[in-house]
């Protein structure tokens, strides 16, 4: 239950807000007065039920008792003292029938009257007059544009889109991750996905080796085309390798590859130095002087090959598979990808390859985690069952503090932040705060 | 102007949330007017908070979890100790959330 000082400043908030959109609802065709007091009325009653404002609320006219009491209401004075009529109770104010069934109509009792005994003003005690201190509205409009700041974590409240509402019954209050609407998410600014990328598995490719190839690519459809206009330059049809590569640059240019596929401005493609009598490898090939073995086995290569560059017949050519201990063989291939290309993948044992493999990182991938599969279990639901621990045991655990924070820091494994202006919902209670400070030991 | 969408998780604000879903869903009010109902709780909330709170409060507990993205802290305690003028309480688990009250006053 709250506080008698929380009760009255959410009471107060409630006022403020129905009297600063009190013109919207009237002015421009509006949905009206009756709309707006019926609007309070629920949001007063949902209040109480919850237990965040104490009982009665105490406003300077009754509803009942005083009928002769203007509806001016000075609000420079504090309000009357509570002993000068009875204060009405929740359900005289509010029937309880409402509450069960659904309600295409307002409620019954308040259809006459906004609130029983209130015939003039949609609020007891609310003066003609604005309230004073807001006559400079232009802090209060309410502007149509306006970009609102949400919180990472309510954008991900409102991606979960617009489920139903759950009513947890009268009483008891609704949880705190209940995603709103789907009207809510109609707002623009609320969209959190834009920047965002989302990743699809875009379709299978089978190329000319009858090898099934899975791609994962933004779906943006100028890589599509991109894709299609590589394949058809007549690729060298040696491996989808060079294909997968040039989507993965284009797209994300997060690979490793990134840098020696630059090199090879047209259109991306990255010629396959097979040994094929390629003139850039030959020229290439002259700048290894290191690795006598490779050399002889290109030139055979190129003998064979000469002056073609038909990629489908290149032939394997494996070359010496190297000690894995040898580091002549296995450190330069992994810098001199200039013609020594093919013999390395060949190359199962060094490790080196491993890196230059990388072209398709799903294979590899997919293979770990098989392997992980079958020898020991993911453990994925750890953390899941920790974030279950509180909500299983009663509805109202989750208590929540929403501030705002002016320093946050941190030393060694002792944080200190300072905040303010906070709402803190703990032990079914409500506490407001100008100033927090928190020690936290991480 | 901008408004902090944080206070719209608290009691009240879900009370006004539900409230203003259910007249939408009855046709009864417009969304576009319930969000700027919404938008004028952020303010009015915000500057109660300022203007009408002036209560102080310590919290200490073990840190669970830290995050920051997108200017919000969020912090998950483990046996919290909360103490005000008022009350003193404890739980066993809590989260903060926090926006940053420098993008207010941009």
């Amino acid at each position: 239950m709250a506080s008698s000082t929380t009760s009255n400043v959410y009471i107060h908030v409630i006022d403020d807000v129905i009297n600063k959109v009190r013109e919207e609802f009237i002015n421009n065709g509006g949905p009206g007065e009756s709309v707006l007091t019926e609007l309070q009325g629920l949001w007063e009653l949902k209040m109480m039920q919850a237990g965040a404002i104490l009982g009665p609320i105490e406003r300077s006219s009754a509803p009942k008792a005083t009928p002769g009491v203007t509806p001016v209401h000075d609000l420079n004075v504090p309000y009357e003292g509570t002993e000068e009529y009875e204060t009405p109770t929740a359900d005289m104010l509010f029937p309880p029938t409402p509450l069960q069934t659904p309600m295409p109509t307002p409620l019954p009792g308040m259809a006459q009257t906004p609130l029983p005994g209130n015939a003039q003003t949609p609020l007891p005690g609310t003066a003609q007059t604005p309230l004073p201190g807001t006559a400079d509205s232009s802090l209060y409009n309410i502007p149509t544009g306006g970009t609102p700041i949400t919180p990472n974590e309510y954008s991900s409240v409102n991606d979960n889109g617009g489920a139903p509402e759950v009513k947890p019954g009268p009483g008891r209050p609704s949880p705190y991750m209940q995603p709103p609407s789907p009207w809510l998410n109609q707002r623009p600014p609320l969209d959190v996905n834009v920047g965002k990328q989302t990743i699809t598995k875009l379709c299978v490719i089978e190329d000319t080796r009858q090898q099934m190839t899975l791609v994962y690519d933004i779906t943006i459809f100028c890589f599509i085309v991109a894709y299609v206009e590589g394949r058809e330059e007549g690729e060298r049809g040696a491996s989808h390798q060079p294909m997968t590569q040039d989507f993965f640059m284009m797209s994300a240019g997060k690979r490793k590859r990134d840098e020696f596929a630059s090199q090879y401005p047209n259109g991306g493609y990255i010629p396959q130095q097979d040994g094929a009598g390629d003139t850039i490898s030959n020229e290439l090939k002259v700048g290894q002087g290191s690795n006598t073995q490779h050399n002889t086995t290109i030139a055979g290569a190129e003998m064979s090959l000469q002056g073609g560059r038909s990629v489908s017949r290149i032939s394997q050519l494996d070359g010496p598979i190297p000690d894995p201990y040898d580091d002549v063989l296995s450190t330069p291939n992994i810098y001199n990808y200039q013609g020594v290309v093919n013999e390395d993948y060949n190359i199962v044992n060094t490790p080196a390859p491993n890196d230059i493999q990388a072209a398709t990182p799903a294979a590899v991938t997919q293979n770990d985690t098989v392997d992980d599969d079958e020898d020991e279990p993911l453990n994925e639901d750890d953390d899941d069952e920790l974030d279950d621990v509180d909500q299983g045991e009663d509805l109202n655990t989750t208590h929540l503090v929403l501030a705002q924070f002016d320093k946050v820091t941190r030393t060694k494994s002792r944080w200190k932040c300072t905040l303010k202006d906070g709402i803190m919902r703990i032990n079914n209670k409500d506490i407001l705060f100008n100033k927090a400070t928190g020690e936290f030991e991480f | 102007m901008a408004t902090f969408e944080l206070y719209r998780r608290s009691t009240i604000g879900m009370c006004l949330t539900e409230t203003l879903d259910e007249m939408v869903s009855n046709g009864i009010l417009s969304p576009e007017l319930a969000i700027q109902v919404l938008v004028q709780f952020d303010k009015s909330m915000t500057e109660a908070l300022e203007s009408q709170v002036k209560s102080k409060v310590s919290i200490k507990g073990h840190l669970h979890t830290y995050r920051f993205c997108d200017n919000v802290w969020t912090f998950i305690l483990q046996d919290a100790h909360f103490k005000s003028d008022e009350c003193q309480e404890t739980v066993s688990r809590v989260k903060i959330v926090a926006c940053d009250s420098k993008l207010l006053t941009q």
